[in-house]
C-alpha cells in the first residue's frame, strides 16, 4: 500500500512539474504588431532626424536642464511614495473589509481622468493654502490624484489575483499581526503591482505638462517646450532623451519584476493588470 | 485516540516523525467548547445557539448544506469572526478577548493559502518564525513537518511550482509545525480531486490521531465526514440536528433531515398506528424510539436501501426503472404505484435477474424504521398492494 501511494505522489509531482506547452502566436497578431510599430518608430525616426544626433550632446550643457529634470525626478518620488502610502492601505481595506464599496472607489478613482486637468489645477489652486501654493511641491500633491486611476487599477488587479482574505486569515492564524501580514505576506505579493503602480505613476509625472505649465514651475516637460522657442533641435533631442530613459526605466522594472515572478509564480507583470500562474 | 502506532502509514512516512518533530505525540490536544453561540449577518441568522463539547484529540466533523452555519462556527472558534452571543471555551479558559493570532489553532483552508512568496520550507517555518524560534532550528523543524507529509523533496519549491495535493499537505504541514492546541481543517480537501481527497483524507487521519490534535473539520462532504471523525456533527440553519459517531448517525438518525442528508434515505407512505407500529409496503414493523412525536395517521417510513428486501415476481409492487453496479452491491430503483421511486440495495451477485422493466415485489425488512411526517400527498389511488 505505501508503495502504491509513493507510486501516486510521484505521478503526482510529475504532473505539477508537466511544463505548459505554447501555442503558436497566429500570423495576424505579427501583422498588427508589425504595424503598430510603424505607426510609433515612424514619427520617432522623423524626430531624430530633426534633431540630429549632436543635438543630444547639447542638450545636457543648455540652461536649466539639470534644475527642470531634478523638479521632476524630486516631484515623480514624492509622488510614488505619497500615491502608494495612501493607495495601498485603502485598497487593501476596501477589499478586505468593505468589498461592496470596491465599484463606489473605482469611479472616484476614475474622476481625475474625466475631469479636465485646467479644472483640477483651477480648483486646486483656489483651495490650496498659501504656503502650498508657493512650493512646486502642490504640483506633488496634484499629481497623486492624477495617478491615483492608474496606481488604483494596478493594485486592485494584483489584490484580486491574490486569496487575500485566505492569506490573511492563514497569517493570522499561525501568529502574525497585522504589520507582519502587510510585510511579509500581502506586500510581497503585490510586488508586481506595487512596480506597476510606480511605473505608471513615475511616467505620469515625467510627463506632465498642462498643471506644470499652469502652476508656473518649470518641470521637464515644460523646460522642453519652453526651450523649443530657442533651439527646436535640442528641444527635441530632450524630447527623445525623456522618452528613452523613462522607457529605459519602465523596461527595467518590469524585467526586474519578471524575473523574479518567474521564480516565485506571483503574478507576471503587464503593466495594467497582474497575471497569476494559476494551477 | 492518540496512541502512537508503530506501524508505517500509508503516506510512507514514519510515526517516529511525528513523535520528533512536535515533541508531544500522544499527549492529546485541548478540550473545546461552543456554549450556546448565537452569529448573525445582517438579516441572516447563521448559528442560533450552537452548542459543541469537542474532547481532547478528537476529531470532530461538522457536516451540512451550503449556509447552515458550519463554517461559521469554525471562523468563531479560530478568532476570524466574533459571536454575539454565547462563550467559546478551549482548555477550560474563554478565548473570546484573544485575537486570532494567539490563539495557538492551526487551520487549513478550502482555498490554497500558501504564500505565494514563500518556498514550501518557508511557509512551513512561518509560524515558528513569528514564535521566534532561531533559523536554524526552524529549518529543521520545518523540514521535518515536509519530512512528515512526504514533501521533504519539494521544500525548495514555491507553491505554483505544487500541484493542488501537494499545496494541501505543506499547508497541513504548516499548521500542525506550531503544535497547535486545535487544528481547525476549512473543508480542506475539495478542492482537489477524487484520487487525491482519498490519499490526503487518510493521511490527514492518521497523522490527527498520531499526534492526538483536537480537531473540527468541516465539511459538506459527508463520505469524509463519515470516514474521517470520531464523531459527526450535521448542522441545519444554524442549529446542530444531531452529533454521534458516523455508525449511530447512519443507522440511528435523530430527525429527518439527518436521515436523509447521510447517506441514502427512501421515503416510503405508511400508516402509523397508535401501538407503535408502522404498515408500509404490506409490512408491518416496529418504530424506532424518537419518533414518539409524530401522531398516528398518514406518515412517511424512512428506510435505507439497504433495508429493503426486493424479489422478482410476475405481479409485484413495483417496476425496476434503471440499477447501478456499485461494485459488490447493486443499487436497483424501483418505481413503485403511487409514482413513489425507492433505491434499494443488494448483492451484485443477486441482481442479475432484476433488469429495467421487470416486475418486483418490494418489502421491508422487518427491522424498526423512523417515520416522520407526511412530506407529500401520494397520488390517487390506493397505497402500494403488498
Amino acid at each position: 500500500m505505501a508503495t502504491v501511494i509513493s507510486q501516486e505522489l510521484a505521478d503526482e509531482a510529475a504532473a505539477a512539474r508537466v511544463p505548459h506547452r505554447r501555442r503558436p502566436v497566429p500570423v495576424w497578431r505579427w501583422v498588427i504588431l508589425l504595424l503598430t510599430g510603424v505607426y510609433f518608430l515612424i514619427p520617432l525616426y522623423a524626430a531624430l532626424r530633426f534633431a540630429g544626433i549632436a543635438s543630444f550632446d547639447d542638450v545636457v550643457h543648455q540652461t536649466g536642464f539639470s534644475d527642470a529634470l531634478i523638479l521632476s525626478l524630486k516631484l515623480a518620488l514624492m509622488t510614488t511614495v505619497i500615491t502608494l502610502a495612501l493607495m495601498v492601505p485603502t485598497t487593501i481595506y476596501v477589499h478586505l473589509r468593505l468589498p461592496r464599496l470596491r465599484r463606489l472607489l473605482e469611479s472616484i478613482t476614475i474622476l481625475p481622468i474625466v475631469i479636465p486637468p485646467v479644472v483640477l489645477i483651477v480648483g486646486v489652486l483656489e483651495v490650496s493654502p498659501g504656503y502650498l501654493k508657493s512650493t512646486p511641491y502642490l504640483l506633488g500633491l496634484v499629481y497623486v490624484i492624477l495617478a491615483m486611476p492608474f496606481a488604483y487599477r494596478s493594485l486592485d488587479a494584483g489584490l484580486r489575483s491574490l486569496e487575500l482574505r485566505t492569506l490573511v486569515d492563514a497569517a493570522s492564524s499561525l501568529g502574525a499581526g497585522w504589520p507582519t501580514t502587510l510585510w511579509r505576506v500581502i506586500l510581497p505579493n503585490l510586488r508586481t503591482a506595487l512596480l506597476s503602480a510606480t511605473v505608471l505613476t513615475v511616467a505620469l509625472v515625467l510627463g506632465e505638462f498642462t498643471m506644470a505649465s499652469l502652476d508656473l514651475y518649470q518641470t521637464f516637460p515644460v523646460w522642453i517646450v519652453a526651450f523649443d522657442q530657442t533651439s527646436g533641435p535640442v528641444s527635441t533631442a530632450a524630447s527623445l532623451l525623456s522618452l528613452f530613459v523613462t522607457w529605459v526605466f519602465l523596461m527595467l522594472i518590469v524585467t526586474l519584476a519578471s524575473r523574479r515572478s518567474r521564480r516565485t509564480g506571483t503574478g507576471q507583470v503587464e503593466l495594467f493588470s497582474v497575471r497569476r500562474t494559476v494551477r | 485516540m492518540g496512541e502512537i502506532v508503530k506501524a508505517t502509514n500509508t503516506t510512507g512516512t514514519t510515526p517516529d516523525a511525528a513523535a520528533g518533530v512536535t515533541g508531544r505525540a500522544a499527549s492529546g490536544g485541548a478540550p473545546v467548547s461552543l456554549e450556546n453561540v448565537g452569529k448573525s449577518f445582517g438579516t441572516v441568522r447563521a448559528l442560533r445557539g450552537l452548542s459543541l463539547e469537542i474532547a481532547p484529540g478528537e476529531l470532530v466533523a461538522l457536516l451540512g448544506p451550503s449556509g447552515c452555519g458550519k463554517t461559521t462556527a469554525l471562523r468563531i472558534l479560530a478568532g476570524f469572526e466574533t459571536a454575539d452571543s454565547g462563550t467559546v471555551t478551549v482548555d477550560g479558559q474563554d478565548i473570546a478577548p484573544v485575537p486570532p493570532a494567539k490563539r495557538d489553532m492551526g487551520m487549513v483552508f478550502q482555498s490554497y493559502s500558501l504564500f505565494p512568496n514563500m518556498s514550501a520550507l518557508e511557509n512551513v517555518g512561518f509560524g515558528l518564525r513569528m514564535r521566534k524560534i532561531g533559523t536554524a532550528d526552524r529549518r529543521r523543524r520545518a523540514h521535518e513537518q515536509l519530512e512528515l507529509v512526504g514533501l521533504a523533496a519539494q521544500a525548495s519549491q514555491f507553491p505554483h511550482q505544487l500541484s493542488g495535493g501537494q499545496q494541501q499537505r505543506v499547508a497541513l504541514a504548516r499548521a500542525l509545525a506550531i503544535e497547535p492546541r486545535v487544528l481547525l481543517l476549512d473543508e480542506p480537501l475539495s478542492a482537489l480531486d477524487a484520487k487525491v481527497r482519498l490519499q490526503l483524507r487518510e493521511q490527514i487521519r492518521s497523522l490527527q490521531q498520531r499526534l492526538g490534535i483536537t480537531t473540527l473539520f468541516v465539511t459538506h462532504d459527508q463520505e469524509e465526514a463519515l470516514s474521517m471523525a470520531d464523531r459527526v456533527g450535521v448542522m441545519k440553519d444554524g442549529t446542530l440536528e444531531q452529533i454521534a459517531s458516523p455508525s449511530e448517525l447512519y443507522t440511528r438518525p435523530a430527525t429527518a433531515f439527518v436521515a436523509e442528508f447521510v447517506g441514502t434515505m427512501n421515503r416510503i407512505p405508511g400508516e402509523l398506528t397508535g401501538g407503535g407500529q408502522v404498515s408500509a409496503l404490506g409490512t408491518v414493523t416496529d418504530v424506532q424510539s424518537g419518533c414518539a412525536d409524530v401522531p398516528p395517521g398518514a406518515v412517511d417510513v424512512l428506510v435505507r436501501p439497504e433495508g429493503l428486501r426486493i424479489a422478482a415476481v410476475a405481479s409485484g409492487n413495483g417496476i425496476v426503472s434503471h440499477r447501478t453496479f456499485l461494485g459488490s452491491v447493486t443499487r436497483v430503483s424501483v418505481l413503485l404505484s403511487g409514482d413513489v421511486t425507492v433505491q434499494v440495495d443488494l448483492p451484485s451477485a443477486t441482481a442479475a435477474p432484476l433488469a429495467p422493466g421487470a416486475s418486483v415485489q418490494v418489502s421491508l425488512d422487518g427491522s424498526p424504521v423512523q417515520v416522520t411526517g407526511r412530506s407529500r400527498q401520494p397520488a390517487a389511488g390506493p397505497e402500494p398492494a403488498a
